[in-house]
């Protein structure tokens, strides 16, 4: 590669990765806690117990529904499986004469759904949004239109592809310099720290920030779509082949047994269950949708069964897919990584915690590198205090607003009305207050006080975990139900993590400056490789 | 003197305009020549429609990107541009060619 053609990337890869790094930083942290997504739907959830016979839970979910919604237009059931914090049931009931009923039914299914507990019987546990917030802050953040928060992912993972790209070219000597770890040598170590992260999973940042485009490139890039088709939903009615809704008959039949039907359509799939979808129920017109879990195939293009309801006769299956919709089904699954099996699951969540150092490094390094050419290094000029201050409320203020959120979860109480939400306040309460130290503290301060106190409360949920709920980590070490526990762990490790970053920040001296300006040019001037990382001002 | 400075001003302002038309290069007319040739392949892959759309698709990120990379790998801010814009306008001529000969479903 030409000297000019890395300079020339230099630039692109240093303002695409800061202008967008804060929400790459946030995006990237929820990505890489909702690996552990139902992980953490049960460990929110310490009330509820583990599933161990997933068709016992099944016929407890249908008779709840059968008593409780029999003439509902639907109901929908998630596979009770040994990973979910009891099976969620949803019912829709019939549509009011008279209202139109929406395309895909109504959203305000609140009061519509229960929870199927390991002894079959219905379940109540705290409310919570467990780990699926995590899950949906990914893509769409909060307090924000969804799709406003779409656009913003999606052009920050836009960026983060040209950052990555340009970043390859940038970096001469690549593989060389993941070698080199320079400790406690300030710009040089940040650097070297940036690379280490960045080349450790390189093939895991590619691979997450191409998928993560193909998960939103309906709203992104539909282009290709409106060349080919008129009327979009026509491709979508081809990809997302669906069994014709039959209209109610008004004839009561009783509804067959479900877990006979997922019996059979586990044979015929191949593989476990993820959701039934019962149509009609109690009619003679119902009908039951058997789709396979997503937990054991790569694409997530699941195929899907159609059982008459009355009988188990089955009536339809879900065609093959073509090569493309295969192809972007399993960059889907990929991202998704629900197809990993715990191992697995622990390099998604270690590469995710690179990209988020990676991120991190990153935007550290834009001020590190700027700090010792400003002309008063006790003055800056706007632009440095601004990114200074966003990196400390964001890189500093989100993981302690997700302490917070873990311990509003053990803390609220039960009661209380509207707690999922209260959980989720106190996240942004204590990201508010990380702003606040922000700006209120001079910035080796506020990063201690904040990485300090995100380590603390992290490391020290898993001691109340102990002794006030009866998943503490020697119990679910016992009961070998190793994400609980693991869970426990990584938050003792990582707590563990900021407290030591803070410490390091806490007693790092800068060497006077005098002493460090001419070494640092002479290393300039004999290694071309640092010149080359300057960007072109 | 005066020449000297007027001309470090001018040689700034054309800086300026080169990094500008890189960007305009790299963001606004990058993600506009790649949905271009989204459609244009999305016209001319072979086989299923459905198909055809899909991957085309799946390619324009990497389009994109490289759009974006070549802004500001070309020797200037008006070449970039101008390459940039031609390979749009034969995309969209490709495009526009094949929806009238065939029409759209």
């Amino acid at each position: 590669m030409s000297k000019s053609f890395r300079q020339s990337q230099s630039f692109l890869h240093t303002w695409s990765g800061l202008l967008l790094g804060w929400v790459l930083f946030v995006i990237f942290v929820a990505g890489t806690m909702a690996f552990w997504r139902e992980g953490l739907n049960r460990w929110m959830r310490p009330e509820v117990a583990r599933i161990e016979q997933p068709y016992t839970v099944l016929a407890g979910a249908q008779r709840f529904l059968q008593s409780k919604a029999l003439d509902a237009k639907g109901w929908s059931i998630a596979m009770p499986n040994e990973r979910v914090a009891g099976a969620q049931v949803y019912w829709q009931p019939q549509p009011k004469p008279g209202k139109d009923e929406g395309r895909r039914g109504r959203r305000g299914r609140r009061d519509n759904q229960a929870l199927i507990g390991a002894d079959g019987l219905p379940t109540i546990a705290r409310e919570t949004r467990g780990g699926d917030f995590f899950y949906r802050f990914h893509f769409d953040l909060h307090y924000m239109p969804v799709i406003w928060a779409r656009w913003l992912v999606g052009v920050a993972a836009l960026a983060m592809l040209v950052a990555i790209l340009s970043g390859i070219v940038t970096h001469k000597k690549i593989f060389k310099d993941f070698f080199t770890l320079r400790r406690a040598k300030g710009q040089r170590s940040w650097l070297d720290g940036h690379n280490a992260t960045a080349v450790l999973t390189l093939p895991f940042h590619l691979m997450i920030t191409y998928t993560g485009l193909v998960t939103l490139m309906a709203m992104l890039m539909p282009w290709a779509v409106v060349a080919n088709y008129a009327d979009p939903d026509a491709l979508y009615d081809q990809l997302f082949p669906r069994f014709e809704a039959q209209e109610r008959t008004g004839m009561p039949m009783p509804l067959t047994d479900i877990g006979g039907v997922v019996r059979d359509a586990e044979r015929r799939l191949d593989g476990p269950v993820g959701s039934i979808n019962v149509a009609e129920p109690g009619d003679a017109a119902a009908t039951i949708t058997v789709t396979r879990a997503a937990s054991t195939m790569l694409s997530s293009r699941t195929p899907s069964l159609t059982y008459r309801g009355t009988d188990g006769a089955l009536l339809w299956q879900s065609p093959a897919p073509g090569g493309a919709s295969v192809t972007a089904g399993a960059m889907i699954g990929l991202h998704a990584g629900r197809f990993a099996d715990y191992g697995l699951r622990w390099l998604y969540f270690l590469c995710g915690i690179g990209g988020t150092l990676m991120v991190a490094s990153g935007l550290v390094l834009w001020t590190v590198k700027r700090r010792e050419k400003l002309p008063d290094p006790e003055r800056p000029h706007f632009g440095f205090r601004l990114v200074e201050w966003l990196n400390i409320a964001v890189v500093g203020g989100f993981p302690l607003g997700i302490a917070a959120m873990f311990w509003a979860n053990r803390l609220l109480p039960l009661a209380l009305k509207g707690r999922a939400d209260w959980e989720i306040l106190a996240l942004f309460i204590a990201w508010g207050l990380a702003l606040v130290a922000a700006s209120g503290l001079r910035a080796t301060r506020a990063w201690v006080v904040l990485l300090g106190a995100t380590g603390a409360l992290l490391a020290t949920i898993p001691v109340y975990n102990l002794w006030a709920t009866p998943r503490g980590l020697v119990a679910t070490a016992m009961q070998g139900d190793f994400v609980l526990a693991g869970i426990d762990c990584a938050l003792v490790v990582v707590g563990a993590g900021f407290l030591a970053t803070a410490w390091r920040v806490a007693s790092y001296r800068p060497a006077p400056k005098r002493a460090r300006k001419r070494p640092t040019a002479a290393a300039q001037a004999t290694t071309p490789g640092l010149q080359v990382m300057e960007p072109a001002e | 003197m005066t020449t000297a400075t007027g001309s470090s001003h001018a040689n700034a302002w054309r800086r300026r305009g080169d990094m500008t038309l890189r960007i305009v290069a790299a963001v606004p007319l990058g993600y506009g020549v790649s949905s271009l040739w989204a459609m244009a392949l999305a016209r001319l892959l072979p086989g299923d429609r459905a198909e055809a759309a899909v991957a085309a698709t799946l390619v324009a990120f990497a389009l994109c990107a490289g759009a974006a990379m070549w802004a500001f790998a070309a020797r200037s801010g008006w070449r970039a541009f101008w390459t940039l814009a031609l390979a749009g306008i034969l995309a969209g001529s490709l495009t526009w060619m094949s929806i009238s000969a065939s029409g759209r479903l």
